[in-house]
């Protein structure tokens, strides 16, 4: 028995519209005004809501996470930023307010470790909790006011306000909504092209991982090594060592040699075709990742020592030890930023500092210039000039 | 310093100097008091300079003109605009005959023009003026001619209307502005043609050569003098555009002086002069400037006959003189064009010399009198003004036309090219015979007005008018000075340089355009000597002129007229009823069309008030939602960028 | 799908949303700030969700630029939220609305701010009057 017949577009864009009305009216019933506010009624439009959104992502989306501890990190630290973020907006009380923030974020981190950017987790918790937080409440300490006050206890227009904020988030939503649809008609396409899309291989699994790993222990062994070797034989197993560590790359990204071609782990798994001719592979996997992951893999490649060059360099007379090792640290890099592609790692830290130095070393400098730029003039600003009235 | 480019370019600079000198003292209460002095000044040492100049022309005659280099102002395609200066017999008489006036004009208006609180206005424009004029007998080419030509109208609007609180003097300038424009759009018209004609060349040398070379249709080249032509007659004042003049009274006496005699009214027969090689070639163009100038002659004089105004008899006196100079300048080609062009230019030259001494006089005699003009109202004055009258005697016989006296000998030269026109075998002599006829008459109504007005003003009972009170005397000496000087040169210039020596149409022939213009066909040579038949004819008309004169003014009264004479002489105080007639058909039908004009440019400024009030109504509609708050805008934007995404959502991404 | 980009978008306007409705409604300067920097989070786990999706690191690197601007921007607004306290003693951004168009009235306040709850002043008798004891006093003497 159905009441009502609605499309599917229909009826998430009326969870969609539901979900915010209920938080509008949780706004409003919340936000603090003079005659008074009620409390219980807006705090259960907004679990209302809150159920609403999340029945909205589990529909639509589907479960968030691979598994079910992941997935219920998810659901928990999702529902404390929001929950703490209305704490923030509805309490009356500014430093509670910023403890409340202070719980956000620390949920926000969660969400962002989930991400695997536990590097961002770390500076976002230093630098929020630790200290911008920590001014806030030392400036709401300066500037507290005892009793009532219009600025802790009126709202400028919570109707219009709440509407405005919460029409922006619906119809961001509907429209993620709305792209995921279409993403999701791409990947039926994709199925019909017999392109294994719903399980797709992982463009860098454990072995590649451990291979590389294991690779650039080898590398930094061999370089080690060549600070000590003295005569030609010591180079000589400086050479193989090197190679050693080379060939751990190679069944990774694999190698082109005349007669013999490896192709590498990577495009064995990502191409459906190893490319030999001319003609461009065609991806199991056409997405960003693999394209990327196929791009890393072809610089290290690149950057890769072969057999005659490590000897020219290292058994000459006069031996260009600093060559190899320069060498070496690039291919190390190369090596660094393949392991960071694919389902990021947990342990991308490094790859995110390299790329921060290297790619983008002009925008660090500006911010830090921002930075100090920003502390010169607070302190230019809050010098006292006048006495207060 | 000896090259006599180099002295041109000084000569030139001068004025304007003084000009900016002069504009320099209005800005300080006590150097305002000196601001004649930059303007005397520099005229004085350009006359000196001038002198100098005329000396060198006289010592190297093989060499008859001196070409500056070209400064070029622009070029596009085939028009070369640019800027170059010459020296030559004719240019530099005019300059000698400029600066030397002009220095005593300034002389004299340092003592009459002395305690005006315009002082330092006053002589900057008159610097301004001489040196436009300068500039304009300078020119090389029609463009720095017109630059000046505009120059010398721009200066003669602020100079007569430089009582511009006074309605009538603002009038005055207003119209004289117009009238000479409408013959300064003939002359930028005729420039125009005459640079096509000319094979594209601006400089006049290089157009008389090309014109001389290769001559173009008759037609063409008439149309082309007859508008430059249209230029004279504006700014010289001819019928029909005379009537600017006389009303050009209202600037300063001084200024009349200068404008009459020295700067402006001269440009159009120098115009003419300078054009000679193209008039000679077209002998239509040369008849209607005959005609003009002696309508002019003959009306202008007719209308002098009768006014009260002293000023304005000179002024129509001057109409009529500047009519006998066309007269002359027409015959150019009948006769030996250098010979008429000396005729005109020896007129102009003796002319500028009694002229200015005449209206010297008179502001002489309207300084006494307290402002006062009116023939009418004083009366008798030779006992009270001994100076004055003797000067103003000595230019009103010079004018007169009396024997031996300047304008005596220049009148002469003018009626004997006109005969000898008439005598010539080219088309149109029997219309210069008739011309004969009517420079006589007019040479003998201006013995009679000339007379008529030395007379009511000097002799007859003492009459003072009450504006001049009870201290009506004398000039002082910085205004009777330059008189006597003038008084010299308007008795003496004349018999020195002409008649007896030759040596001043000699002189002028050197000018390499005149010696062009006379290499044209069929002229009747006239050898420069003393007819004694027509100066007998010249003294008997004005004698009988001044007779006429003296027998019904010598005890003045100037309502008077001679028995029989009353209707011709109400015509003539009427002013034929010319401005009138003007009036009725030119500025009434304008002021029509101006006032249609005005309704219409009202109707377009409520359109356009209506449209342009609609935004400030929709801005009265939304100005409160600039409330202050910042909060308000914030929402402003968040709604904003609801609207705009719900449009992205809902249209787009369908 | 082993990866789900759009939980964390969802999760990150809702966050956004919020911390629009507290920057548009709530008149503490501070107050209004934090909503602010809420919803830089919300920003910030867009970008991170948009680096795990792509595999990339660049949307890391956004936030980790996003770290010190916040940095600097409280560093600045505290700064002047002290001297706008110094100057009318109070945080209300509504206080600053001068900046209006001429002729348009300011907003003002009409609802009266609750009284404190405040404990009634003591009151004492008139010395040497004596005092009315309580009923409970009088029955314990």
């Amino acid at each position: 028995m159905t009441l009502y017949a609605l499309t599917q577009t229909q009826e998430a864009g009326g969870q969609i519209a539901l979900a915010a009305a209920l938080g509008v009216a949780g706004f409003f019933l919340l936000l603090p005004r003079p005659s008074g506010r009620f409390v219980p009624g807006g705090i259960a439009a907004l679990l209302g809501a809150a159920v609403v959104f999340g029945s909205f992502l589990y529909r639509r989306f589907g479960d968030p996470m691979p598994n079910v501890i992941e997935s219920v990190l998810f659901w928990m630290f999702s529902a404390g930023a929001l929950l703490f973020g209305c704490v923030l907006v509805a309490n009356k009380n500014p430093a509670r307010g910023a403890i409340a923030f202070a719980f956000v974020i620390l949920s926000t981190c969660g969400l962002f470790l989930l991400c695997a950017a536990p590097m961002l987790m770390a500076a976002t918790i230093i630098i929020y909790a630790g200290a911008i937080i920590v001014t806030f409440l030392f400036v709401l300490m300066l500037s507290q006011t005892d009793g009532p006050s219009d600025e802790n206890d009126r709202s400028r227009d919570p109707l219009y306000g709440g509407f405005a904020g919460f029409a922006f988030a619906g119809l961001v939503l509907f429209a993620l909504y709305q792209t995921s649809q279409a993403a999701d008609a791409n990947q039926t396409r994709a199925n019909e092209n017999r392109l294994d899309t719903r399980f797709p291989a992982p463009v860098l699994n454990g072995d590649d991982r451990k291979a590389l790993a294991a690779g650039l222990t080898e590398l930094d062994a061999a370089a080690a090594q060549l600070d000590e070797a003295k005569t030609n034989a010591d180079r000589a197993k400086v050479v193989l060592r090197f190679l050693a560590a080379q060939s751990h790359f190679t069944t990774v990204v694999g190698q082109s040699k005349e007669g013999k071609d490896n192709a590498g782990t990577i495009r064995v798994r990502l191409e459906k075709a190893p490319a030999n001719g001319p003609a461009p592979a065609v991806l199991f996997r056409p997405d960003q990742q693999s394209k990327e992951a196929l791009a890393r893999a072809a610089r290290v490649r690149a950057a890769g020592f072969t057999e005659s060059e490590l000897e020219t360099a290292l058994q000459k007379d006069k031996p260009d030890a600093s060559a190899v090792k320069a060498k070496a640290q690039k291919l190390r890099d190369e090596v660094a930023l393949l392991y960071g592609t694919g389902d990021l790692p947990a342990a991308n830290v490094r790859a995110l500092g390299l790329s921060l130095y290297s790619e983008h070393l002009l925008a660090v400098e500006l911010a830090g210039t921002l930075l100090l730029v920003a502390v010169v003039g607070a302190v230019a600003v809050a010098q006292r000039k006048g006495v207060a009235k | 310093m000896s090259d006599p480019l180099t002295l041109a370019v000084i000569i030139l600079a001068l004025p304007l100097t003084a000009a900016v000198l002069a504009w320099l003292c209005a800005g300080n209460a006590k150097l305002k008091h000196y601001a004649h002095l930059p303007l005397v000044l520099a005229c004085g040492t350009a006359a000196v300079l001038s002198a100098l100049l005329l000396n060198q022309m006289l010592g190297a005659p093989e060499k008859t003109s001196y070409v500056s280099e070209p400064i070029t102002w622009f070029a596009a395609g085939k028009l070369k605009a640019t800027f170059t200066i010459t020296v030559d017999a004719l240019s530099a008489i005019m300059l000698g005959m400029i600066t030397f006036i002009a220095t005593f004009i300034a002389l004299f208006s340092s003592g009459y023009m002395h305690g005006d609180k315009g002082y330092p206005r006053f002589f900057a424009v008159m610097g301004l003026f001489v040196f436009s004029m300068l500039g304009l007998v300078l020119a090389n080419n029609f463009f720095l001619l017109i630059l000046f030509w505009e120059g010398v109208g721009l200066c003669s609007y602020l100079l007569v209307g430089y009582y511009y609180e006074k309605p009538s003097a603002a009038a005055a300038a207003r119209k004289a502005f117009l009238v000479t424009r409408i013959g300064d759009t003939g002359l930028i018209l005729g420039t125009l043609l005459i640079w096509q004609l000319g094979g594209w060349h601006t400089n006049l040398n290089d157009v008389f050569a090309h014109i001389a070379k290769n001559p173009p249709d008759t037609a063409a080249l008439t149309t082309a003098c007859l508008l430059l032509f249209c230029g004279a007659v504006g700014k010289s004042a001819q019928f029909p555009l005379y009537v600017w003049l006389p009303d050009a009274m209202e600037g300063p006496t001084p200024v009349s002086a200068l404008i009459h005699a020295a700067t402006m009214v001269t440009a159009g027969v120098y115009l003419l002069a300078r054009c000679a090689p193209l008039f000679v070639l077209c002998p239509d163009a040369q008849i209607a400037v005959s005609w003009i100038g002696g309508i002019t002659a003959l009306l202008a004089a007719f209308i002098a006959l009768a006014q009260t105004d002293l000023k304005r008899v000179l002024a129509y006196s001057t109409v009529s003189q500047l009519g006998f100079m066309f007269l002359a300048l027409g015959t150019g080609g009948a006769i030996s064009p250098a010979f008429a062009v000396t005729a005109a230019m020896f007129h102009l030259f003796t002319h500028a010399f009694f002229k200015a001494l005449l209206f010297l006089a008179s502001g002489s005699v309207m300084h006494a009198m307290g402002g006062v003009i009116d023939v009418r109202q004083f009366g008798g004055l030779r006992k009270l003004l001994p100076v004055t009258h003797v000067t103003f005697l000595c230019g009103a016989a010079a004018l007169a036309g009396l024997p031996l006296l300047s304008g005596f000998w220049s009148k002469d030269l003018i009626l004997e090219a006109l005969v000898e026109a008439g005598e010539s075998k080219r088309p149109y002599s029997a219309g210069y015979f008739l011309l004969f006829v009517v420079a006589c008459t007019a040479a003998l109504m201006t013995a009679f007005y000339t007379c008529r007005a030395y007379l009511l003003t000097f002799w007859g009972p003492e009459r003072i008018p009450h504006e001049a009170g009870h201290h009506a005397h004398e000039s002082p000496k910085v205004m009777t000075v330059p008189l006597m000087v003038l008084a010299v040169g308007a008795v003496c210039a004349g018999a020195a340089l002409q008649p007896f020596t030759h040596w001043f149409g000699d002189f002028l022939g050197t000018a390499p355009s005149l010696a062009q213009a006379d290499r044209v066909q069929g002229a009747r040579a006239v050898e420069h000597h003393l007819n004694w038949t027509m100066m007998g004819v010249s003294t008997a008309l004005a004698l009988f002129g001044v007779a006429l004169a003296v027998g019904v003014y010598r005890n003045g009264g100037a309502e008077k007229a001679p028995t029989g004479l009353e209707p011709v002489f109400a015509a003539s105080r009427s002013k034929l009823l010319v401005d009138e007639l003007y009036y009725a058909v030119f500025v009434k039908p304008a002021e029509v069309l101006a006032f249609l004009a005005r309704v219409f440019d009202g109707a377009l400024d409520g359109v356009t008030r209506v449209v342009s009030s609609v935004p400030r109504f929709v801005a009265e509609a939304v100005r409160p939602i600039q409330n202050g708050l910042v909060q308000f805008y914030a929402l402003s934007m968040a709604l904003g960028l609801a609207v705009f995404l719900s449009f992205v959502v809902f249209k787009i991404a369908r | 799908m082993t990866l789900s980009l759009w939980h964390f978008l969802a999760v990150g306007a809702a966050v956004f949303g919020i911390g629009l409705v507290g920057f548009l409604t709530r008149r503490n300067l501070i107050t209004m700030f934090l909503c602010a920097e809420l919803m830089l989070q919300g920003v910030a786990i867009n970008f991170v969700a948009f680096a795990r999706y792509h595999g990339n690191l660049q949307g890391q690197v956004f936030v980790m630029f996003i770290l010190p601007v916040a940095a600097c921007e409280a560093g600045v607004a505290l700064a002047l939220f002290l001297n706008l306290y110094r100057r009318r003693r109070s945080l209300d951004s509504s206080d600053w609305q001068d900046l209006r168009e001429l002729g348009v009235p300011a907003a003002t306040d009409t609802e009266p701010l609750p009284k404190p709850a405040m404990e009634p002043d003591p009151v004492l008798t008139p010395a040497g009057a004596r005092p009315t004891p309580a009923a409970e006093e009088v029955a314990r003497v």
